[in-house]
């Protein structure tokens, strides 16, 4: 069969040279339905890829907080798990807050390769300035740590989470917040907890607008000052935990959950709502793209299904002369792959120059210009290529068939 | 002299209703180095026998002995084979595929046979040609020959494959008394020069006349084998 495929293909190459303009349509409609798949999904899986990296990134991987997913169980319950007699009702035992035993968890937690954990505090207090007040949420942590947990350094507009430290009582505020206060840096601003404690804290960074993850309400103070403020001394919260690969987030989370009991989630947990959008996303995505791919491969069905009408008489002669029905299927099968093929090709080239555009658009996003995401990636290239020659060999088949239903006999006594 | 081909009994109908008997139990051997033609009233069954003897259609009942083995019942992949190698068809239209020069036409028989290389395929091919006065038309397409060129591209193509059966269909149907008198001298001498058995479908009873062995047919029977 395979010495047989080249005499095929020659065939095939030349009843294609004859029909030009419906070559040049059907080449087209691959070429164009490949361009936008590759331009479509490159938008698509760029964003998302730069969605979830930012998901990623926005906050540690795992955070393990003080709840629990289930209140703790009654002792007469654990004791007498069952007993005739069935509680009901009762009063859940308040837990006092803040994490229990919190640097054997640190430990757990920096045990997993390449993972760093960083301890943080957070709770409410109250900004004054001229009697104005706005809430805040501080978020005590260690900046030698929370640097390399977390990307906020890079969220800060002026001002380094260095300076927490070297500054006395400094905090770092959104630029919103900044704005209804009155403040700028080095401005100072009296800060009161819930627990009555009164503290002047400096303006010493400002977040960038329009991060929506930090929160336009919150602000980061040292680990120590948010203690002392808050009145919880040595007691922290929360862990963030960086995992070298993000993608273990829910293995270990579960791990360090089952071990300690507190709760802690994952990154995919916590983006599990927009992590479901994305995969509609991509549903609807390849729905369409796939339609379109579909639409390009009718035209190689009407090439070769003219080109099996044109051509009872010429393949009743080569029954004649010894071509099986399974070399004629061939020939106009390898039509519809010869056609796809070249669609390809000239799509990759359109997908390529689609990007290239689509790379190169500025947008100003919060005084910043921005770029598309674009996914560049060969995978693309190579799902187009597939989807279209698989599309391309169905729609050459369904008509070829038909080649090998041509009786020899009524075409060659009546020259139809 | 050994029969290369042999009808016994042979029989096609087409279903339907009533039935239609297109060839009725014919029976008579062929043998190498002949002229064969079958002559006949339109209607009778000579084509229908004819693409019986050539393995294109299917018998409904009989036999048909290749060399003496039985073919009939063969299946279209082994009957495509036994064509490639051992039939050689000239049909009253050339046939010749219009994308084709005369030389790819006639070896496109040999490229799909697969015993020669490049090469020898295209010295082959020339061979052909030559033999049938056309080597300088060699890169012409159909479109460019006159219909007697063409119907000789035709038996060269026929002969491509060196078989030992040639059958004609009317093959000088088309041409003028010229063109008719030249294919019928080729096919004449491919039965007596080379040693093949030509089988030639014809009206022409001044062809018939030249044949070796000439069958009548009627209604789908043979009526009369007469030989000279």
């Amino acid at each position: 069969m395979i010495e047989r495929l080249p005499l095929l293909l020659g065939i095939a190459l030349r009843h294609i040279s004859r029909r030009r303009r419906q070559t040049v349509v059907a080449v087209s409609g691959v070429a164009v339905g490949v361009g936008f798949f590759l331009a479509v999904s490159a938008m698509m899986i760029g964003s998302q890829n730069d969605f979830i990296k930012t998901l990623i990134d926005a906050a540690p991987h795992i955070i393990i907080s003080d709840e629990l997913r289930s209140p703790p169980k009654q002792p007469g319950f654990r004791v007498f798990r069952n007993g005739v007699v069935v509680l009901r009702n009762y009063k859940v035992r308040n837990e006092v807050r803040g994490l229990k035993d919190w640097p054997a968890i640190m430990r757990a937690a920096n045990d997993e390769p390449g993972a760093i954990a960083s301890p943080s505090l957070s709770g409410a207090v109250t900004l004054h300035l001229s009697g104005r007040e706005e809430a805040l949420s501080i978020i005590g942590i260690d900046p030698e740590i929370e640097t390399r947990v977390s990307t906020i350094e890079d969220k800060l507009r002026v001002g380094r989470l260095h300076d927490l430290e070297t500054v006395q009582s400094g905090v770092i505020i959104g630029e919103e917040m900044a704005q209804r206060l009155g403040v700028g840096m080095g401005d100072i601003v009296s800060a009161t907890s819930g627990a009555g404690t009164t503290r002047s804290l400096r303006i010493v960074g400002l977040f960038k607008r329009g991060q929506s993850q930090l929160g336009a309400t919150s602000g980061y103070v040292l680990l120590r000052e948010a203690q002392s403020l808050l009145g919880r001394p040595f007691i922290i919260n929360r862990i963030g935990v960086k995992l070298a690969d993000p993608y273990r987030a829910q293995e270990v989370s579960r791990r360090l959950e089952g071990r300690f009991g507190y709760k802690a989630e994952s990154w995919e947990e916590r983006s599990a709502d927009f992590l479901s959008l994305l995969v509609t996303r991509n549903v609807i995505m390849y729905s369409v793209v796939s339609a379109i791919l579909l639409v390009a491969s009718f035209g190689i069905y009407t090439v070769v299904s003219n080109s099996v009408a044109d051509k009872r008489r010429d393949i009743a002669i080569m029954r004649s002369m010894g071509f099986s029905e399974g070399d004629l299927q061939l020939i106009f099968v390898a039509e519809g792959i010869v056609l796809a093929l070249v669609g390809v090709l000239f799509g990759w080239a359109l997908g390529y120059g689609l990007m290239e555009i689509l790379g190169s658009l500025k947008f100003p996003i919060a005084g910043e210009d921005k770029y598309l995401p674009l996914d560049r990636g060969a995978r693309q290239y190579a799902i187009a290529a597939s989807a279209s020659l698989f599309a391309g060999v169905i729609a050459a088949w369904l008509p070829a068939r038909k080649s090998s239903r041509v009786d020899p006999v009524d075409i060659l006594r009546g020259a139809v | 002299m050994t029969a290369v081909l042999e009808a016994q009994g042979l029989g096609r109908t087409l279903s339907g209703e009533p039935p239609i008997r297109l060839v009725n139990d014919v029976s008579f051997a062929v043998e190498r180095g002949t002229f064969t033609t079958i002559i006949g009233p339109s209607g009778c069954g000579k084509s229908s026998l004819l693409y019986l003897l050539g393995l294109i259609d299917r018998p409904t009942i009989g036999k048909l002995l290749l060399e003496g083995n039985d073919v009939a019942g063969l299946d279209g992949d082994a009957r495509a084979q036994l064509r490639l190698e051992h039939f050689g068809f000239v049909f009253q239209f050339h046939f010749l595929l219009p994308e084709f020069s005369a030389l790819e036409n006639v070896v496109l028989p040999i490229r799909r046979l697969g015993r020669l290389d490049g090469a020898a395929i295209e010295q082959r091919g020339i061979d052909l040609l030559k033999s049938v006065g056309l080597d300088e038309k060699a890169s012409k397409t159909p479109d460019r020959m006159s219909g007697g060129e063409r119907q000789r591209v035709a038996i060269a193509r026929a002969l491509a494959n060196d078989p030992m059966l040639v059958l004609g269909d009317e093959p000088t149907g088309n041409l003028d008394s010229q063109n008719s008198a030249r294919v019928v001298k080729l096919l004449k001498a491919l039965a007596h020069e080379q040693g093949r058995a030509v089988i030639c479908v014809t009206h022409d009873l001044e062809i018939a006349a030249e044949a070796d062995v000439r069958i009548s047919m009627l209604d789908g029977r043979i009526i009369d084998v007469a030989r000279t």
